[in-house]
C-alpha cells in the first residue's frame, strides 16, 4: 500500500508529470538527472533488487538451479522442458547463458533445416519421429498467450536418398520402423522424378511422410519467446570457468575415482572484464560447436590418455557450406531434399526455382573453421559437378549466395552425446549432433530433461548415445550421414 | 542472572582474542557451558517468580524460554562453521560477535522486569539480526529481505513504544511485577482500543500474524543458516513472550478486540500449511511450516486460559527446537548441492543414512507426533480453543492434517526414491553435523519425558 501510494506519487502525479517527463524536458531535467533519481527510488523501493554498490541488472542472478552453457535450439529445447516437466511449477531456476546473443555463428540459424527419419540408428529415427511431431503441433507446445501462433513454414516434401550399388544393401537394411519410406528402383525415380538422371544409382529410398524442411529461426524464435514466459533467465556472456569440488571415492571393485562436482560457473560479460560467479547445481553444456572448449573448462579429459579421465569430449568445430543458386529450368514444387551418393545434396527453396545445397567435404579437404568465410571454388569444383550429372537442369544455373556454419562434429561416431558425464557428475551434454541436431533437438531436449529430473530416459531410451561410449569405444554409426 | 549476562559479554574479547584455529573450538564450548548454568534457572518455586534484582527475574515462562536461546548459542556457532571457513579471520570473528551480541540482548530481554528496558532490547536485538541477514547471506535479494524485516518489525513497534509510555504515565510503573497488580481493567472505548492495537500489533508483527507475515519467508530464506535458526526458534518466540506479558494490562477489552486476530490467525493457520505443500524452496517450506505454528500460538494467547498458556509456552519451546533442526537439515543438503529446491536433490535415504534418521526424528516432531512436546502444546492448545468456540475445532483438525501432509512430503522427496545422478558425490554427513542434530534432538526428547518444566 505504501508502496503504491510512493509509486503514484513519483510516476503519475503532477509533480512527477512536470519533473522530466517532458518532451521538452523542463528546466529541473536539464541534466537527466531527474529521471535517474526516479530510476534509482523505484529501484530501491520494496519489490526491485537493489545492490547498494552498483548496478546490477545487466549481470545473471547470483545463484541459479540449472546453468545452460549455450543458447541455440538444443539449450533453448532442454530449458523448455525442463521448464514443462518439472513436477510443482516453477520449482527450478534455469539460467541459459548465450555469448553471441544475434546468433550470427549459431549453428542453429545457418542450418538448411532438413528433417528426416531415414537413419540407420533406431535412436535416431525415434528422435526424429518425435521432433516432427513436435513441429507439427508448436503452436499447442509453444503457445505463449497474447502472441501471434509460429509459423515455421514446413514443406514436407520428403527426402530422397540416392544409393549406388555399393551402398544398396545398406540402404535396405536401413528402413526402420516408424519411418514411412518408399524404396524405388531407377525405373520408378524416373517416372515419378522426370528431371533425374539415374545413371549409377542402383536405390533410392524415398521418405513419404513426416520429412522435409522448415525454418530454424522461427523454431528457435519461438522456443525463445515461450521459454522466457515460462520464466528462464537468459544472460549475454561467456563462461570461462568452472569452480569444482571432487571428492576421492571408491568404486565397488575398489579401484579409486575422482568425481568432480561443478558448484560455480563464472559467466563473463560481453566486451567487459566483469564476471558474475553463478552457483549452481547442475550444468548443461548445450555449447555446440565449441561444447569441446567447454568440457575442457571442466577439466573433462584431463588425464592420462587412455582413462576415462583422459577422455575429452570430442566434438569440434567442422566449416560447412551452403550454397544458394537460380535455376529457372530446375525441379519442379515436389522436389524433395535430395542426397547424391557422391555426398551432394539440394533442395527446394521458395517458390521461385532458388535451390540451397552443399556438400559434405572429405577429411582431407576440411576448410579452417576459423572463420566463416565461404570458399566459392568449393562450389566449382565439389557441388557442381555431381549436381549437373544428377540433375542435368542444372547445367545453367547462378549462384546467388553462399554461407557458412558449423557443424558440431563429433568425432567419434558421429552422433550425439546426451547424459550426464561419469566423472564430473553435474555437467550434461546435449551437444555433438553433427548436422542433424536441429532436427532432433525437442526430442533431444525432453531426454536430457528426463535424465536430470528423474534420473533416467524415460520415453526415448538414448543410453548408446551416452558419455561413456567414448571410453569403452562403443561407435554407433550412422550410415546415412550427410 | 549477572552469572549468565557477564560470561555472554565476556565471550566477545574472547572471540577477538583467541588464536585462529581456536575461535570456533573456544566460542562453542564456553557458550555451551553459559547453557549450562542457565539450566538451573528451570527449578522454579510454583507460582512466584524468582526475582534476581531489580532489573532481572526470571519465572516459569520465562525460564524456558531463557534456556532454549542459551541452548542455541553453541548450536548455530557449529552450524556456521562450514559456511564461514572461506571468510577472512575477522570477518568470522566479526560475526560470531554479532551472534554474540544477539544472544547477550535475548537474553536481556526475555529476563527483563521494566517493559520500557524490554521494548529497548526487543528493538535492539534486530540490528545484530539485520547485519547478519544482509551481510552474510546468500542473494542479492537478502538486501530485500532485510528491509522488510527491518520495516514491518519497525513498524509495528513505535505504537508500543507510545502506548508503553502512556501506561507509565497512567499507572506510575512498568515494573512488571507492580504492574500485574496496579493494572485497571479497561473497557473497550475508542481511546483503549487504539491503545490494545499499539500494544498488540508490535508483537503480531513479530510473531507473525497471517496478514503480516511477508517478511518471514523472505528473511528465512535468504539468511544465512545461524540467522535462520536464530530467526526461527528464538525471535518468533519474542512475540509470543511479549504478548502473553502485555495481555495482563490489556483485560478485559481483549475479549472483543481479539476476535479479528483470532479469525486472521485461525483462518492464516490453515492457508500457511497449505501454502507449504505448494513450496518447491525447503528454506520456504519450513519457514511457511513456522508461520502456521505460531498461529497456534497467537490463538492460544489470545484466549487467556490457564491451559492454552501452558501449550502455548510449550509450543514454542517445541518449535523453536523443531524448526531449527529443520533448518540445520535443509542447510547440510545446500551446502552440498549448492540448490534450495527440493526436487533437485531425492533420495538421499540411500546415500546419507544417518542424516535421514534424523530427517526422520525430525519431520516426525514437527507433525507433533505424540509423545512429544510439540503434540502436548497443540493438544492444549486445540482444546482451549474448542472451549472458546466449537467451531475452531474444525480448522485446528485441518491445520493438523495439513500440516502431517507438508512434513511427510518434504520428508519422502529429499529422503525416499532413486537418488539423482548429479549428487552421487556428495561430501557423507560431518560429526559436526550429526552433533548440531542430536544437540537439538536430545533436548526435544527429553522434554518429553518431564515437559512440566516447559508448561509455564
Amino acid at each position: 500500500m505504501l508502496r503504491r501510494t510512493l509509486l503514484l506519487g513519483l510516476c503519475r502525479g503532477p509533480l512527477g508529470r512536470g519533473l522530466g517527463t517532458h518532451r521538452g524536458g523542463s528546466i529541473l531535467d536539464r541534466d537527466g538527472k531527474m529521471s535517474e533519481i526516479k530510476k534509482k527510488i523505484q529501484s530501491i523501493l520494496p519489490g526491485g533488487d537493489w545492490n547498494p554498490l552498483y548496478d546490477t541488472s545487466h549481470l545473471p542472478p547470483e545463484s541459479s538451479d540449472v546453468v545452460i552453457v549455450g543458447g541455440g535450439v538444443l539449450g533453448l529445447s532442454v530449458a523448455y522442458w525442463l521448464k514443462k516437466l518439472e513436477k510443482p511449477r516453477g520449482a527450478i531456476r534455469v539460467l541459459v547463458v548465450e555469448r553471441d546473443h544475434t546468433y550470427s555463428r549459431a549453428s542453429t540459424v545457418l542450418s538448411v533445416g532438413g528433417i528426416r527419419q531415414q537413419f540407420s540408428v533406431p535412436e535416431n529415427v525415434q528422435l526424429s519421429l518425435f521432433s516432427i511431431d513436435f513441429l507439427r503441433n508448436i503452436n499447442e507446445y509453444l503457445a505463449v498467450a497474447d502472441d501471434p501462433p509460429l509459423d515455421i513454414q514446413f514443406n514436407p516434401s520428403g527426402y530422397l536418398l540416392l544409393a549406388s550399388e555399393k551402398g544398396a544393401a545398406i540402404m535396405e537394411n536401413n528402413v526402420k520402423e516408424g519411418a514411412k519410406v518408399c524404396l524405388m528402383s531407377p525405373e520408378q525415380l524416373r517416372n515419378k522424378f522426370p528431371w533425374i538422371n539415374t545413371e549409377g544409382v542402383a536405390l533410392a529410398s524415398y521418405g513419404m511422410e513426416h520429412e522435409g524442411w522448415f525454418d530454424p529461426w522461427c523454431l528457435l524464435q519461438g522456443l525463445r519467446r515461450k521459454v522466457q514466459s515460462m520464466g528462464v533467465l537468459f544472460c549475454r556472456g561467456e563462461v570461462t570457468r568452472f569452480m569444482s569440488s571432487s571428492n576421492l571415492m571408491k568404486t565397488a571393485s575398489g579401484e579409486e575415482v575422482n568425481l568432480k562436482r561443478i558448484h560455480e560457473v563464472h559467466v563473463k560479460i560481453d566486451q567487459s572484464l566483469e564476471y558474475q560467479p553463478v552457483e549452481c547445481a547442475i550444468v548443461i553444456n548445450a555449447a555446440g560447436a565449441w561444447s569441446g572448449q567447454v568440457a575442457e573448462l571442466a577439466g573433462i579429459g584431463k588425464g592420462p590418455p587412455g582413462t576415462l579421465q583422459g577422455t575429452k569430449l570430442p566434438v569440434e568445430l567442422r566449416k560447412r557450406y551452403v550454397y544458394l543458386w537460380h535455376c529457372p529450368q530446375g525441379p519442379g514444387l515436389e522436389t524433395p531434399f535430395v542426397i547424391d551418393p557422391s555426398g551432394t545434396y539440394f533442395r527446394r527453396e521458395g517458390l521461385g526455382h532458388n535451390y540451397l545445397g552443399g556438400c559434405s567435404p572429405t577429411e582431407e579437404e576440411e576448410p579452417d573453421p576459423g572463420n566463416l568465410e565461404v570458399d566459392h571454388d568449393f562450389f566449382q569444383d565439389r557441388v557442381w559437378p555431381p549436381l549437373a550429372q544428377r540433375v542435368p537442369a542444372f547445367e545453367t544455373l547462378k549462384v546467388r549466395s553462399a554461407w557458412a556454419g558449423y557443424y558440431d562434429y563429433n568425432t567419434f561416431d558421429q552422433n550425439g552425446v546426451v547424459g550426464p558425464h561419469p566423472l564430473v557428475i553435474n555437467m550434461y551434454f546435449a551437444t555433438g549432433f553433427s548436422g542433424h541436431g536441429l532436427q532432433q533437438a525437442p526430442a533431444v531436449g525432453r531426454a536430457v530433461a528426463e535424465m536430470v529430473l528423474e534420473g533416467h530416459f524415460q520415453t526415448i531410451n538414448l543410453s548408446s548415445f551416452l558419455f561413456s561410449r567414448f571410453y569403452s569405444g562403443e561407435k554407433v554409426q550412422e550410415h546415412n550421414i550427410i | 542472572m549477572l552469572k549468565i549476562i557477564v560470561p555472554t559479554a565476556m565471550l566477545m574479547p574472547m572471540t577477538w582474542l583467541s588464536k585462529p584455529n581456536m575461535i570456533w573450538i573456544n566460542s562453542t564450548t564456553y557458550s555451551l557451558l553459559i547453557s549450562l548454568i542457565s539450566l538451573s534457572y528451570l527449578n522454579q518455586l510454583g507460582d512466584n517468580s524468582l526475582n534476581l534484582s531489580l532489573l532481572f527475574f526470571s519465572d516459569s515462562l520465562s525460564a524456558p524460554l531463557l534456556v532454549l536461546t542459551t541452548w542455541l548459542l553453541p548450536l548455530m556457532l557449529m552450524a556456521s562453521q562450514s559456511h564461514l571457513s572461506k571468510e577472512t579471520l575477522s570477518r568470522k570473528k566479526l560475526y560470531i560477535t554479532m551472534l554474540i551480541i544477539l544472544q547477550l540482548l535475548l537474553i536481556m530481554t526475555f529476563t527483563a522486569t521494566e517493559l520500557i528496558m524490554f521494548y529497548i532490547l526487543f528493538e535492539a536485538t534486530l540490528i545484530p539480526t539485520l547485519i547478519i541477514i544482509t551481510r552474510w547471506g546468500n542473494q542479492t535479494e537478502r538486501l530485500n529481505a532485510g528491509l522488510y524485516f527491518l520495516f514491518y518489525t519497525l513498524m509495528g513497534s513505535l505504537p508500543l513504544l507510545v502506548a508503553l509510555l502512556y501506561i507509565q504515565n497512567t499507572t506510575g510503573t512498568l515494573n512488571f511485577l507492580v504492574i500485574q497488580y496496579w493494572a485497571k481493567p479497561i473497557s473497550a472505548t475508542w481511546s483503549n482500543i487504539f491503545l490494545w492495537l499499539a500494544c498488540m500489533m508490535a508483537f503480531m508483527v513479530k510473531m507473525p500474524l497471517y496478514g503480516l507475515h511477508l517478511w518471514l519467508p523472505k528473511a528465512h530464506v535468504e539468511a544465512p543458516i545461524a540467522g535462520s535458526m536464530v530467526l526461527a526458534a528464538v525471535l518468533l518466540k519474542l512475540g509470543g513472550y511479549g504478548m502473553m506479558r502485555i495481555t495482563i494490562l490489556l483485560n478485559p477489552a481483549t475479549n472483543q478486540m481479539a476476535y479479528p486476530f483470532m479469525m486472521l490467525s485461525l483462518w492464516g493457520m490453515v492457508m500457511t500449511s497449505s501454502i507449504c505443500l505448494r513450496q518447491t524452496d525447503l528454506k520456504s517450506l519450513i519457514a511457511y511450516s513456522s508461520v502456521s505454528h505460531m498461529a497456534l500460538v497467537i490463538v492460544a494467547v489470545l484466549i487467556q486460559t490457564p491451559w492454552s498458556y501452558m501449550g502455548a509456552t510449550a509450543l514454542m519451546i517445541a518449535h523453536g527446537l523443531t524448526s531449527s533442526m529443520l533448518f540445520c537439515l535443509a542447510n547440510s543438503n545446500y551446502e552440498r548441492v549448492h540448490s534450495r529446491t527440493m526436487i533437485l536433490a531425492r533420495g538421499l535415504q540411500t546415500i546419507l543414512p544417518l542424516m535421514a534418521a534424523w530427517w526422520l526424528l525430525a519431520s516426525l516432531a514437527n507433525l507433533a507426533l505424540p509423545p512429544t512436546i510439540n503434540l502436548i502444546g497443540e493438544l492444549f492448545v486445540v482444546v482451549a480453543s474448542f472451549s472458546w468456540s466449537n467451531m475452531t475445532i474444525v480448522l485446528m483438525g485441518t491445520n493438523i492434517i495439513i500440516t502431517a501432509l507438508y512434513t511427510l512430503y518434504m520428508l519422502t522427496t529429499t529422503q525416499r526414491g532413486k537418488y539423482t545422478h548429479h549428487i552421487k558425490n556428495i561430501n557423507p554427513s560431518f560429526t559436526r553435523e550429526n552433533a548440531l542434530m542430536a544437540l537439538h534432538l536430545l533436548p526435544l526428547l527429553l522434554l518429553s519425558l518431564n515437559p512440566k518444566i516447559v508448561l509455564g
